[in-house]
């Protein structure tokens, strides 16, 4: 059976070819010819008709053949595959709710941290410049998500993808997790992957916040920064959290004897504005008041709990004494903080990214990768 | 020449259409639902279209329903909730 394509003549007039028809992020991509697809295809353990994504709002189906189109395209070589069908998957999980981050104008990026053997093998980078470019498998598996979005569930910009702004991690966002200098077990060992597995977690970013510190090695000082930057008016909702720490972050938490569980904890109980600020700054919306979920948060910390009788919509812009003693925290609790150790060696510089959504946003997906 | 494969689903089987339910022909005396996605607006909208409907074509009760997450798809039991008590649902995003 002939599949679905276009006959062209040679390479550059392939490469136009697909700009023409809208299928590139921009850059020019590989041209998926068939032998490359097949290629590609004979890299992970399935068949072509496979469907590796469903996207239920719209009803799509994205095939392990698709997929292979896509990652030719991105730039992939056939041994990065398993990553991103598992990728995929995670992406396509029914609680990851695609459509909402995929579409809004909150403009977020699919983030993909790697564990396990296969990072070695693929040669991801976990060190320098991880979320910059320059390597191969970072670069492509990444982007052939953001061109499976386009490609396939039509998230073309201004029309299905509504991004306000949108930023330069929608062009690919993959990274390992440098297991060599974190102080603490994998980050899919303590999401629940058995220990010598590779997979992949995915997360709806929002641009990511440089944390500079240089100038202490105490774990509270070094983390009032962190902090700081969670509890950030423009970011703060009850959403989720990615912090990945530089080495040198690491180590003094390491130095310290500090768990993960305890970062999350410390990082949670900190990140926080009072209700008065977030009041001040327009963050309360009326309409947060008729959402059982977002009055809870609200007042999650609260002295004598929620407030009798229950607030309503003239209290969103009305500061009261008892606001400045409210304590609205970033998320929910610690486990929506995912806290991660990737970066050069040198350099007192970490990341935190917020999630997408001024809500919940959508939970962290791990999910194995093939062997 | 080289045949380069297409990278979308224009050539993938078009997803089955769901049927369409039949449609009352009078709105007069029927219950009518509101379901708002969640965000600031959106039930303010609809409470300004249920106004209308009511001047206009005499609807009867009206059923509020609001998603509390915005990205969620409604959940299974409101829609057969709303689907047990009204005529016609009218959904909206407002933001």
């Amino acid at each position: 059976m002939t599949r679905a394509g276009i006959d062209v003549g040679d390479p550059w007039e392939a490469i136009e070819a697909c700009y023409a028809r809208g299928w590139t992020d921009g850059l020019p991509v590989i041209p998926p010819t068939e032998p490359l697809v097949d290629r590609m295809l004979a890299g992970g353990p399935w068949s072509p008709g496979e469907v590796l994504l469903h996207e239920p709002v719209r009803d799509r189906a994205v095939t392990a053949e698709k997929a292979a189109i896509n990652a030719v395209m991105a730039g992939c070589r056939p041994e990065y595959f398993p990553v991103v069908g598992a990728a995929l998957q995670a992406i396509g999980d029914p609680a990851f709710m695609l459509h909402g981050p995929a579409t809004s104008t909150g403009g977020s990026a699919l983030m993909v941290i790697v564990n396990g053997p296969i990072v070695g093998r693929l040669d991801l980078n976990a060190g320098a410049n991880l979320f910059g470019p320059g390597t191969r498998a970072n670069a492509t598996i990444g982007r052939t998500l953001r061109l499976v979005l386009l490609n396939c569930l039509d998230c073309r910009p201004g029309v299905l993808d509504k991004s306000t702004q949108g930023w330069p991690g929608k062009y690919s966002l993959c990274f390992a997790e440098d297991e060599a200098a974190s102080p603490w077990e994998p980050l899919s060992v303590s999401r629940g992957v058995a220990a010598g597995r590779s997979a992949v977690t995915v997360y709806a970013a929002e641009s990511g916040h440089n944390v500079l510190s240089h100038g202490t090695g105490d774990p509270e000082r070094l983390l009032t920064c962190f902090a700081d930057a969670m509890a950030g008016l423009g970011s703060l909702s009850p959403g989720r959290s990615v912090v990945v720490f530089a080495p040198e972050h690491a180590q003094h938490l390491r130095r310290a004897g500090w768990s993960r569980a305890r970062v999350q904890q410390w990082l949670y109980a900190h990140a926080w504005r009072s209700l008065g600020d977030l009041k001040r700054a327009g963050k309360v919306e009326p309409a947060f008041y008729t959402n059982p979920e977002l009055v809870a948060w609200i007042y999650r910390d609260a002295p004598g709990g929620q407030p009798e009788p229950a607030p309503g919509l003239e209290d969103a812009e009305r500061v009261t004494p008892h606001d400045e003693s409210v304590r609205v925290h970033r998320g929910l609790g610690p486990d929506d903080i995912v806290v991660a150790v990737g970066g050069g060696a040198a350099g007192g510089h970490s990341a935190f990214f917020p999630s997408w959504s001024r809500g919940r946003s959508v939970p962290f997906v791990t999910k194995e990768v093939p062997a | 020449m080289t045949r380069i494969l297409d990278p979308t689903l224009s050539d993938a089987a078009a997803p089955a259409a769901t049927p369409r339910a039949p449609r009352p022909l009078a709105l007069r005396g029927l219950t009518v639902g509101l379901l708002a996605n969640g965000k600031s607006n959106g039930m303010a909208l609809l409470d300004g279209i249920a106004e209308r409907l009511r001047e206009r074509h005499g609807i009867g009760e009206v059923v509020r329903a609001a998603k509390t997450n915005a990205s969620a798809p409604v959940s299974e039991e409101e829609v057969e909730r709303l689907a047990k008590r009204c005529a016609v649902v009218v959904t909206a995003i407002g933001d």
